[in-house]
């Protein structure tokens, strides 16, 4: 039976066809050339998953290494400066591999796909700009907005696959061809949406940092993100929009976030540095029971 | 470190979100006006279940409301800036599948075969291809043909009532290649598949009043086209 192997296939049952396949049958034709166009499309999902799934892993793994950065033990610009590498090479690598998916493609169809990957993606790079930017002061730089981050996912490719392979043969054409070998530039869309999705992961990371701080007794790091969290509690509430029920789910996230950070600077406060390192293991179960992603 | 939070993010983002709102809002205004139009064509075509006299009427009227859909979207590819189709197409994917199962259902009466993607997309104005601009999207097209299916069952029994013991013949192998197209396809765990699955009940409907038919004797060609079937059957 001409049947392509597919996954999750109902249609690979016992039951065999008794007759023979009509390939004159319209009907046959068309299908035919509408199965390929389905497979196409369904391939390309699942290859961008794979890569998303690869950005997420990673993502979440250099936001634990993240958190590894500890006052007591000095290593926050070796820290800092690891992860800014594999950050690096995951646009380097996977975003571009997504990105060459995506090419001539409507990127909002596969948007699915690629969703949350970025996300992690977004909340990783923006938790290691607030790391760097941490003890500036004054000098400080801003979050990067997404036109910033677009920026820093563009990429090149020369363009010689636009070839078409029957010319390979062809002497005449090779002259031709080292030429016509221009640069071809593309993107990897990042779309404001998700960007504001992946900052809103960012603040449990600070709240995380906020805790994590306060059982190192470094009260100062305790108030600088719990004041970091207010602002971005204020800046998303200020939103308004509709349709937007994944947004208005990390918002209440966000809040219980801001809640517990905001407690932890009572304590400070209330009892003091001293006290502070007991006040760290009250919270301690607090830090378990939220997980900021998704 | 206060510097690192940016409202102007915020208000950025507040803009971004508002021009699309607004955007949606003009989309639905167009998606609308082709939802009643659709509706009238559906309405037309109620007739073939109660009077097999009046299809070619209902046909070229309802004709007429899927020519007028084709200016729709036309407004429709006017206001989704390229490359954004699958931005909103959540808008117009359920009513787009409506459209291909009326004109579906007209070219079947017509004409008796099953319309492909580019008449369809060409009926309604649209491009085959995502890269040539606003086009018909494949599920969109393959739902709303599964659509033609549960109509044509319940046209199988009224003609019957009708008096017309030839037309579930003909029916029935019409639903019988498209069954055989929608196997050829390999699902995904998706809406189409769901879809594709209550097919086999329409199959199972109009092969059961072919059956009523022909044991009866009712039809005359019943027997001798069951006949060369069961022999390619073997």
């Amino acid at each position: 039976m001409p049947k392509n192997p597919g996954y999750r296939n109902n249609n690979n049952g016992p039951r065999k066809r008794q007759a023979q396949l009509d390939e004159q049958n319209p009907v046959v034709q068309a299908f035919r050339s509408y199965a390929t166009e389905l497979d196409a499309k369904h391939d390309r999902h699942e290859r961008i998953i794979k890569l998303s799934r690869d950005i997420t892993i990673e993502s979440k793994r250099i936001i634990f290494f993240l958190h590894s950065i500890d006052s007591r033990k000095q290593n926050k610009a070796k820290v800092l400066e690891e992860a800014q590498q594999r950050l690096n090479k995951l646009i380097e690598v996977n975003f571009r591999a997504i990105a060459l998916e995506l090419r001539n493609q409507d990127v909002y169809q596969f948007r699915a796909a690629y969703s949350p990957g970025l996300q992690e993606f977004i909340e990783a790079y923006t938790y290691m700009e607030y790391l760097c930017n941490e003890d500036n002061g004054e000098n400080s730089k801003s979050i990067s907005d997404w036109s910033a981050l677009q920026l820093i996912m563009q990429y090149e490719v020369e363009a010689e696959k636009e070839k078409p392979v029957q010319d390979v043969g062809d002497s005449s054409m090779a002259g031709e061809e080292e030429t016509a070998k221009a640069v071809e530039k593309f993107q990897f869309f990042v779309d404001p949406t998700e960007y504001i999705l992946g900052v809103s992961d960012l603040t449990g990371e600070l709240m995380r940092r906020c805790i994590n701080s306060l059982g190192s007794g470094d009260t100062d790091t305790c108030m600088e993100t719990c004041r970091a969290l207010q602002q971005f509690y204020t800046g998303y509430i200020s939103l308004n929009c509709q349709r937007a029920r994944e947004l208005w789910r990390k918002i209440t996230t966000m809040r219980q976030s801001m809640l517990k950070a905001e407690n932890v600077c009572y304590n400070v406060k209330v009892r003091g540095g001293e006290a502070a390192k007991c006040a760290s293991f009250d919270q301690k179960p607090a830090e378990e029971t939220d997980e900021g992603f998704f | 470190m206060s510097h690192f939070v940016n409202m102007e993010v915020f208000s950025n983002y507040q803009k971004y979100i508002d021009n699309e709102q607004e955007l949606r809002e003009n989309i639905r205004i167009v998606v609308r006006e082709i939802e009643h139009l659709a509706k009238e064509a559906t309405i037309q075509l109620q007739v073939i279940h109660c009077d097999l006299t009046k299809i070619d009427a209902a046909c070229s009227s309802a004709r007429k409301q899927i020519e007028a859909c084709a200016e729709k979207y036309q407004k429709l590819a006017a206001l989704v800036p390229p490359g954004q189709y699958y931005r909103y197409s959540d808008h117009w994917t359920y009513i787009t599948q409506r459209l291909i199962f009326l004109i579906a259902l007209v070219i079947y009466l017509e004409a008796g075969f099953l319309v492909t993607r580019e008449t369809a997309a060409e009926m309604l104005g649209l491009k085959t291809k995502h890269s040539d601009g606003f086009h018909l999207d494949i599920e969109d097209y393959l739902l709303g043909i599964l659509l033609l299916a549960s109509e044509l069952s319940r046209f199988a029994t009224n003609s019957v009532t009708m008096g017309d013991y030839e037309r579930p013949l003909n029916i029935s192998h019409f639903i019988g290649d498209l069954n055989t197209g929608f196997r050829l396809l390999n699902m995904k765990n998706d809406g189409l598949r769901k879809r594709f699955d209550a097919l086999k009940y329409d199959v199972k409907k109009i092969e059961e009043v072919v059956y009523d038919v022909s044991i009866r004797g009712l039809s005359n060609s019943a027997e001798s086209k069951e006949q060369p079937k069961v022999e390619s059957a073997e």
